[in-house]
């Protein structure tokens, strides 16, 4: 049996070993070099108990036998193998299920509060704890996207996109309970599919950018506020060919947009001008964007997650396709505190937690959902403390909402 | 040589009798019928002697006769001549090789008069004329007329030799492999085969059957059988009894003699893989549909028809249930579901973006529909343009009733309802959104189509006569043409000229569906006998192409609007998607290649997919099916 000379180091000061090689079996696995981490920390401290880590090299986390990963990956066995570790993240679980009497199209979480739209044409604001607290009706038709303005103490400024056209904005007082419809939005010519919300929610006037899904020439509209209850939209952005299915803002000044068209544009918000165009093969159904690590993630129906740098100047690279779906691909999300991490959902009822430093498979499939994800969100609450304090809040059509 | 001598010997010996016979050397057999034998000097006929003599004679003759050895018959007289001594030393000598005159001496010494030396004196003395010394005139003015001619190429310079030579190798130049003449393509008759160890008397024991391989051999069929016969032991040749199938097996010999090819067959060397077309391969042919993404459930009885709304957000479905759902696309959600009083048969999406109504029919009645999905302006302003008609002032006898659906049933989306004397079929749109066309199959009458005009809700019947049972009718997206599709032919009508423009031989027994190209040029029909035809209409009004790659009757054919594919439904509760890419070019044939085959659909009493359609813009195929189900193919 071989050896190799390996160097363990990690970000976290408190689980931090000395900065000494070992030799270590080169059939070693993770839950063995698991052990003897453990082993380090509990000759350095007493007290330490039990803790499961994960082992990257280069990068990369390890999934098989260190030696087999290392001839995977093309790494010399002469040299002294750097493996960072870090705390393992413990499998998401279901922690409350929030039943609906129809298909849940939307959801969008804050760390207080779940907002969720659904098929019974209302919204619903429920409490981390899946208590229903609101109840939002005031549309005609099908709720498709709703979404978290700003938040000013207990009031909160929030927004419900819907298949008759327009875009309602309500101010609810988390205290007194109280709802009231501040304005409504109007200027589309097909059902309104998705909304994103300005990341400065601190400005007076309430940014908002939606999108439509009408026949010919699909536009997205921003919204400036006016005295009167109806607004008509700011900007129009028009260049698309098909229906837009997701947009959201990437700072103050940048709105990235995604299409049936097979392309990801991304617009000028001062002036209403393409500024780069990433194009795909197939139907975009959702992108999210991760100001940590400056990545662009897409869903289509190609049953792929793909990874894309907006930034980049030479045309539509893909950095990364995640594949592991069996269905489209509906809901897309990067996690609000890990730069690593994603969250996926599909058509085949599954959800999938993603680390992009392990490509290949994903970290949990949550196969709790019994029908099929439209789409998903996360929480954050204000301390980590415990692992599963990261909520993940996921819809599916089996009328629940459910809480891991 | 013989004779010459003789005859002067015969003048010395008989020169009294002078009998000499004048007819000279010719073949006495020309005197063989006269009694004369030739004339004699005196010009008298010679006659020919009295023949006694018989063989028996001329036997003892020769054995009697001492000279017989020297007695020589003269044919030309006739007679025997009884040769003297010095004759018979003549003939010796002769027979030696001898000269015939005795005193000629051969070896007499030669005198030579003139010797071969060259003396130094001439002969003769006289001395060489002067004109040996000057050149010819005349050969001169011959030399110059000849270089004159060749100068001026009237004469040719001696041509050079042929060098081919006169006889040369027939089989030289021969290919060995090329066939030449009947010898070449001889066949030897085949051998029959020798016997081997088990045809003898006595066999080594391995050679003969146990009793099991004897059960097997007689109850096989003789042309089954390894051997023709049983090996048999015998103690000696002795015992062995007479081969009773002897004549039998004569006689196969001679059938097999027969029948045995006598000529090599030329096969041709071919490698099979050439002989495929070269058909790209549908990796490259992509996008199209590979896997199955959707399913609508909802139904709760076989989806007979689908349709999508040319935005591409809805689908529309019909079931034998008697409801019409319609359905978001993207998400699977059933938006809308309305009872209609009947199986719905058939549901068409008006193909204009700017009108939303929906044609449904059932039993006896096309009802138009606002689903009221899509756009708020569009819908309202597809009410409107109902509602403007304004009846004109003299009222016509129409064959179908339109009437204005209002109050509850106008809420539930009914705009217009046309009832028509017999049970429809299909529906189906003009592609400007303001015709549309409904079927009712009826063998006896001419009332089986009709063309209805939404905007005027006037009606006609296109045909005077009947033509034969309507399967389905189209019509045409660009052009003024009308498509339809009778049992076995398909019609083309131009609406304007009101005239037959073509008639298609579709070859199938009975046509289910039909579509045409949106380009307008090309069209599939799908039939019972699990044929899909492909027409070009400008090449031909039979099938360009043939595809039988459905096991069972096909149900639906669909082209998708922008993209090269159409996909077939058949009752295997499969789909099959084709690359079908047409030219601009007109002399490029379209290119058909078979890319998937889309399963998925279960088999409910025989039936498996019912209805196909596009996704208008994406390359999706929407399949309805017998087991209550859409799927979509993404």
């Amino acid at each position: 049996m071989s050896q190799l000379q390996t160097r363990f180091f990690t970000d976290n000061k408190k689980y931090s070993v000395d900065d000494v090689p070992f030799s270590i079996p080169a059939a070693s696995e993770v839950q063995e070099l698991s052990n003897v981490i453990n082993k380090l920390l509990e000759a350095k401290n007493g007290s330490h108990s039990q803790i499961e880590f994960d082992f990257l090299v280069r990068g990369q986390f390890l999934r098989t036998s260190l030696s087999n990963h290392m001839e995977a990956e093309g790494i010399s066995t002469e040299d002294v193998v750097e493996i960072e570790y870090v705390e393992r993240f413990t499998a998401p679980q279901p922690e409350e299920c929030m039943m609906h009497d129809d298909w849940i199209s939307s959801v969008e979480a804050d760390s207080e509060w779940i907002l969720t739209g659904s098929y019974d044409k209302t919204a619903r604001i429920w409490s981390l704890e899946g208590k229903a607290v609101m109840t939002v009706a005031g549309h005609t038709d099908v709720v498709k996207d709703v979404a978290w303005v700003r938040r000013d103490g207990l009031t909160s400024l929030l927004l419900t996109a819907s298949l008759d056209q327009t875009i309602l904005l309500w101010e609810w007082n988390s205290e007194r309970n109280k709802l009231k419809a501040r304005h409504c939005c109007r200027g589309h010519a097909g059902s309104v599919d998705t909304i994103a919300t300005d990341p400065t929610r601190t400005k007076v006037t309430g940014e908002e950018e939606e999108v439509e899904e009408p026949p010919s020439r699909p536009r997205k509209k921003q919204k400036t506020e006016q005295l009167g209850l109806t607004r008509t939209p700011l900007m129009t952005l028009s260049g698309h060919n098909e229906a837009v299915s997701s947009v959201l803002w990437l700072d103050s000044e940048e709105i990235c947009s995604a299409s049936w068209d097979h392309t990801i544009r991304l617009w000028d918000a001062e002036t209403g001008s393409v500024k780069t165009t990433l194009t795909g093969s197939k139907v975009f159904n959702h992108i999210s964007y991760s100001p940590l690590c400056r990545r662009l993630a897409s869903g289509s129906t190609d049953r792929h997650v793909r990874l894309w740098d907006p930034r980049s100047k030479d045309g539509s690279l893909v950095l990364l396709s995640l594949t592991s779906h069996s269905g489209w691909v509906t809901a897309v999300k990067w996690a609000p505190s890990h730069e690593h991490q994603l969250v996926s959902g599909s058509l085949d009822n599954l959800v999938k937690l993603w680390d992009t430093r392990s490509c290949k498979t994903p970290l949990y499939d949550v196969s709790a959902h019994e029908d099929k994800v439209l789409c998903v969100d996360w929480t954050d609450s204000r301390v980590r403390h415990q692992d599963n304090n990261t909520h993940l809040a996921c819809i599916n059509q089996q009328h629940t909402s459910s809480l891991y | 040589p013989l004779f010459i001598p003789l005859a002067q010997s015969d003048m010395k010996d008989y020169k009294h009798l002078d009998i000499r016979n004048t007819v000279g050397n010719v073949p006495m057999e020309w005197y063989q019928d006269y009694p004369h034998i030739g004339y004699n000097l005196d010009g008298k006929k010679i006659f020919k002697p009295i023949r006694n003599k018989d063989e028996l004679d001329e036997f003892l003759d020769k054995m009697e006769n001492p000279d017989y050895w020297r007695t020589v018959h003269d044919k030309t007289t006739a007679s025997d001549i009884r040769l003297t001594d010095e004759q018979v030393d003549l003939v010796h000598r002769l027979q030696k090789g001898q000269f015939g005159d005795v005193n000629f001496n051969e070896y007499e010494p030669s005198v030579d008069f003139f010797t071969n030396e060259v003396m130094i004196h001439p002969v003769t003395n006289r001395p060489q004329d002067k004109r040996s010394f000057i050149p010819s005139l005349i050969e001169k003015e011959k030399v110059s007329k000849l270089v004159h001619a060749i100068k001026m190429g009237w004469i040719k310079p001696r041509k050079p030799k042929e060098t081919t030579p006169q006889y040369y190798d027939l089989w030289a130049k021969e290919d060995p492999n090329a066939i030449l003449g009947r010898h070449k393509m001889h066949v030897p008759a085949p051998k029959m085969r020798l016997p081997g160890h088990e045809e003898s008397y006595n066999p080594p024991p391995e050679y003969l059957l146990t009793e099991e391989e004897r059960l097997v051999w007689e109850q096989q069929d003789a042309e089954d059988r390894k051997l023709p016969f049983l090996p048999q032991k015998h103690s000696c040749l002795r015992a062995v009894p007479a081969f009773s199938r002897f004549i039998h097996e004569r006689f196969e010999r001679c059938l097999d003699l027969y029948l045995c090819p006598r000529q090599r067959k030329m096969r041709v060397n071919v490698n099979p893989e050439d002989l495929i077309p070269k058909l790209p391969k549908p990796k490259d042919l992509q996008p199209f549909p590979t896997t199955m993404s959707l399913v609508y459930r909802g139904h709760t009885s076989l989806v007979r028809s689908i349709s999508a709304s040319p935005t591409g957000q809805w689908l529309v479905s019909g079931s034998d249930d008697f409801t019409v759902r319609f359905w978001e696309v993207n998400t699977g959600r059933c938006m809308k579901t309305l009872e209609v009083g009947g199986a719905v048969k058939s549901v068409a999406w008006n193909p204009n973006p700017a009108v939303c109504l929906v044609a449904v029919c059932f039993e006896r009645t096309v009802l138009l529909l606002n689903p009221s999905l899509g756009d708020r302006l569009v819908v309202s302003s597809t009410d409107q343009l109902i509602t403007a008609y304004e009846p004109p002032e003299e009222d016509k006898e129409q064959a179908v009733t339109w009437a204005l659906s209002e109050g509850l049933e106008h809420n539930m989306g009914h705009r217009l309802t046309l009832t028509h004397p017999k049970a429809v079929k299909q529906v189906v749109w003009h592609g400007k959104g303001d015709y549309l066309s409904s079927v009712m199959p009826d063998n006896s009458s001419n009332l089986q189509v009709l063309i209805h005009q939404v905007s005027k809700r006037r009606t006609q019947n296109p045909f005077r006569k009947n033509k034969g049972l309507v399967q389905c009718v189209s019509f045409h997206p660009l052009r003024p043409y009308f498509f339809v599709a009778t049992q076995r032919y398909v019609r083309v009508y131009n609406l304007i000229k009101q005239e037959l423009t073509k008639k298609l031989m579709t070859n199938c027994k009975w046509i289910s569906s039909m579509a045409i190209h949106p380009g307008g040029d090309n069209l599939i029909c799908g039939s019972y006998d699990c044929r899909l035809a492909w027409f070009d209409l400008d090449l031909s009004t039979k099938p360009y192409k043939m595809l039988r790659h459905h096991k069972k009757a096909l149900r639906g054919v669909a082209y998708h609007r922008n993209y090269p594919l159409f996909a077939s439904g058949a009752d295997d509760g499969s789909v099959i998607v084709c690359h079908g890419m047409v030219y601009n070019d007109l002399l490029q044939n379209p290119l058909i290649v078979p890319v998937k085959v889309l399963k998925g659909h279960q088999i409910t009493h025989d039936l498996g997919v019912l209805d196909v359609t596009f996704h208008p813009t994406q390359p999706w195929v929407f399949s309805s099916g017998a087991d209550t189900t859409i799927r979509l193919f993404t």
